[in-house]
């Protein structure tokens, strides 16, 4: 039986491939970034069940690793693909990762001594981290392999790097490897799932809500980092200047979303995420005010009314209805000013609050137009990836062979983009059959 | 007018501005400039009303006059409805029934804009041209000179500047070797009329101004007043779909000229400055980036951005020449705030109006010391024509 290939390394595409490996089928699962993970991995809690969200993601991303049915490509892009449904060739560019991840074993020497250490905003944590040109993406990064940032590095952009280089100095396995070289690998895959999840909106546009000019004005997924016990805080909540835990704290929905001149489409899980946000402020601070101010509350998944109303009686979340039009500071005390319409009144109305988080829109992702045309499959008017026919078959994509699972195809919530992924799964192995051959045992 | 053509007429304007998408969601109310100084306005419910069909009540209502039409709700609106034009259409209703706003300075420049509608009106507006300036009543570029001339004679006390851009327009067209249209046959633009419902005395004056522009035979009218600027390139098409002269405002068209190597910004002008962008120019066109990047190229110049600023822009806090009360000046003197807190010794803008209203707000008793918005407020174009 042919090997199927998974494009993303988030949670749709860590299940997809388990999926199939556990079939027998050997799974290449290509993720762009140097780790798998993807944006679970970055949740602090998930709603509505409050569970640690890494705690139920890495051993997936553990299991991934570990199979002998999954080869990952990690630092990895997918330029081409070849062939039909059952005889698919694959192109994948693989970046240089100039770390030998057969001898690294992840024990950080090297980035402790690099001398970038702690000047480079860290994606995993939205740059409210440093790091070095060498670094480990995050503590429980898939493969547990060191990466140097090679648009970064100080001997790999200017050739010199001091005397001596220390992080080859400093890695007793002689694992850092700077004539690593990038490389394109073709791969005989019989199906393809893609599953690539989406790009955080960027709201330093609006210059209404004043994030980028505001300190404490922060979007949803920065507020996950730093809730978060393994975050650049320890999951203590800051606000600037001060470094006190807020007194009251403001939520805006919809930012960037159900918004005709941004994103017209709901991104189906800021509403609950919202309340879950909320509910940890008043876990952490029982006395801090919260305000989440939405459109309409879309509450619609298993138990998900009941957690809104949990929220709202038990911790007592304030839920109003309104979209703010203006947030303002006082450049003082760095204390920020919400205007928003009294539903109740229609009258323009004020509240104070120590720290407003964004619920940025999630929308795909920058590169999905360049591999829709590496794939050959079509995106809809809001670019995500299009299905060949959103009633009977969710997870087919316009090309035979090709499937779509989690957010790429549409916004979803994590256990809808993992039924996505075992259904594109067991699409994929249907494809695999009908070709026939034996699986790899 | 009968009810029920009201409501025909509420029924169409609805349709058009697509007031029946609004969700209610009251982030124009938020944001719109007069509610945190008067919170009893609130545009969306002059929307509310009039989706339940009280066509009579909006028309009658105080609120429609009370709105900027700076259009700061409609450029933030989710789902793009168009109150600004909404409220511009309800004017235009409530005109016809009856009930016409109170304007400023007793409503002078209206008059003399209703003056401006007879076809054989001998105007005297050239007066302010000094030797030297040249200007023809035919040729290829036409600079529509706008309202400054009389503005010079009603507010001369409040900013005895006015004149001093128009002067610095025809100053730097001639050291571009232009000899630009510039007569006594021009008319108000009729932006005031049109924002304020007069449609009549509007089309009259756009007519007019029409029949003018094509009898020069130019083939580029260049504006530096955003409001003239506006009603030449969105609203005189509505009279006369035929009008198809190219309209530039001035700043669009140095850059054009800078970027050809013809004008050349060559002397230092060693100052901080700061740029108001009217609503009119920034928000109602569109037009930005061309003031920034002639004031870039200005030698030993620099710019310093107010907090709010480009589209973003607050407003000066009067259109129209309409309403000007309390909220005017708390919304100007925050503006003025702004702009001082820049550390700029000036402040450039191109709407005259603006100019006037911003100097004016800084007389009188202030609630605060007066140096937290003592800064000069200038015509763009002084700066520039310093700098050539």
């Amino acid at each position: 039986m042919k090997d199927v290939l998974v494009i993303g390394g988030g949670v749709a595409g860590i299940q997809a491939a388990l999926d199939l490996a556990e079939k027998g089928v050997k799974v290449h699962l290509v993720e762009r970034t140097p780790s798998i993970g993807g944006r679970m991995a970055q949740l602090d809690k998930t709603f509505p069940t409050m569970d640690c969200s890494i705690c139920i993601l890495a051993p997936k991303m553990a299991d991934c690793a570990d199979h002998p049915n999954i080869i990952m490509h990690t630092c990895s892009e997918v330029a081409g693909l070849q062939g039909e449904a059952g005889d698919f060739r694959a192109t994948v560019l693989k970046h240089a990762r100039h770390v030998d991840a057969s001898k690294c074993t992840g024990c950080g020497k090297c980035a402790e001594v690099c001398r970038l250490k702690g000047r480079i905003p860290n994606e995993f944590d939205f740059g409210l981290r440093k790091r070095g040109a060498i670094y480990l993406p995050f503590l429980q990064a898939v493969p547990r392999v060191m990466n140097i940032d090679s648009k970064k590095c100080i001997f790999l952009t200017k050739g010199k790097c001091g005397e001596k280089q220390l992080c080859k100095e400093a890695c007793e396995r002689g694992a850092i490897d700077f004539d690593q070289k990038d490389e394109t690998v073709t791969l005989d895959v019989g199906a393809v799932i893609v599953a690539t999840g989406f790009d955080l909106f960027d709201p330093s546009g609006m210059f209404e809500y004043g994030y980028g000019r505001f300190q404490n004005v922060r979007t949803a997924m920065e507020y996950e980092r730093l809730i978060c016990a393994s975050g650049p805080t320890g999951g203590h909540l800051e606000v600037e200047p001060t470094k006190e835990h807020p007194g009251s704290m403001a939520f805006i929905q919809c930012v960037g979303a159900r918004d005709l001149r941004l994103s017209p489409f709901c991104c189906s899980v800021c509403c609950m995420y919202a309340t879950k946000e909320a509910v940890l402020v008043k876990e952490h601070y029982p006395d801090t005010d919260c305000t989440i101010f939405n459109v309409d509350m879309r509450a619609l998944g298993k138990g998900f009314e009941e957690f809104v109303e949990r929220a709202r009686d038990e911790y007592g979340v304030r839920f109003l209805r309104a979209r703010p039009g203006q947030v303002t500071e006082d450049p003082a005390t760095k204390r920020l000013t919400v205007w928003y319409e009294d539903p109740a009144s229609g009258k323009v109305t004020s509240m104070e609050a120590d720290m407003v988080v964004l619920a940025t829109a999630l929308v795909p992702g920058a590169g999905v137009a360049q591999l829709a045309k590496a794939l050959g499959i079509e995106l809809d008017e809001s670019a995500f990836f299009k299905v060949r026919d959103p009633l009977m078959s969710p997870v087919e994509s316009t090309r035979p062979g090709v499937f779509i699972a989690g957010y790429c195809e549409t916004p979803k919530d994590i256990p809808e983009s993992v039924a996505q992924a075992s259904g594109a799964a067991a699409r994929a192995f249907e494809v695999l059959k009908r070709k026939g051959g034996a699986a790899h045992a | 007018m009968a009810a029920d053509e009201a409501k025909q007429k509420l029924d169409g304007l609805i349709k058009k501005t697509g007031a029946f998408d609004c969700v209610e969601c009251g982030k124009c109310t938020s944001l719109c400039p007069i509610t945190k100084e008067d919170p009893n306005f609130a545009p969306r419910l002059i929307v509310v009303k009039a989706l339940e069909g009280m066509a009579e009540q909006v028309a009658g209502a105080r609120d429609i006059w009370v709105c900027l039409t700076c259009a700061r709700c409609s450029a933030k609106c989710p789902y793009k409805v168009n109150y600004t034009e909404f409220i511009r259409g309800m004017r235009e209703t409530a005109r016809k029934g009856g009930v016409a706003p109170a304007c400023s300075e007793g409503g002078l420049m209206n008059s003399l804009a209703g003056l401006m509608t007879k076809p054989d009106l001998g105007q005297n507006r050239l007066g302010w041209l000094e030797e030297g300036m040249k200007v023809a009543e035919k040729g290829q570029y036409l600079l529509f000179t706008g309202c400054t001339p009389y503005l010079n004679v009603i507010f001369g006390e409040k900013d005895d500047r006015v004149l001093e851009g128009t002067k610095a327009a025809v100053r730097i067209l001639n050291k571009l070797g232009i000899t630009p249209v510039v007569s006594a046959d021009e008319r108000c633009c009729g932006h005031d009329q049109y924002w304020a419902g007069d449609r009549e005395t509007f089309e009259k004056l756009a007519r007019l101004n029409i029949e003018w522009i094509k009898s020069t035979g130019a083939k580029t009218v260049l504006a530096t007043c955003p409001e003239c600027f506006r009603a030449l390139t969105k609203d005189y098409q509505k009279v006369d779909p035929d009008f198809d002269i190219e309209v530039l405002h001035i700043s669009e068209f140095l850059c054009d000229q800078l970027e050809d190597g013809k004008l050349k910004l060559t002397k230092e002008v060693p100052e901080t400055v700061t740029y108001h962008d009217g609503c009119r120019l920034a928000r109602h066109i569109g037009v930005v980036d061309e003031p920034r990047m002639l004031l870039e190229k200005v030698p030993g110049l620099k710019m310093a951005e107010m907090e709010s600023a480009g589209d973003e822009s607050a407003c000066c806090g009067v259109s129209a020449l309409m309403n000007c009360d309390n909220t005017s000046k708390s919304i100007q003197l925050r503006r003025l705030k702004e702009a001082k807190a820049t550390g700029a010794s000036r402040m450039l803008a191109f709407c005259p109006k603006c100019r006037i209203h911003f100097k004016c707000a800084r007389t009188g008793n202030l609630p605060f010391p007066k140096e937290e918005v003592d800064i000069d407020v200038v015509d763009f174009l002084t700066v520039l024509d310093r700098a050539i």
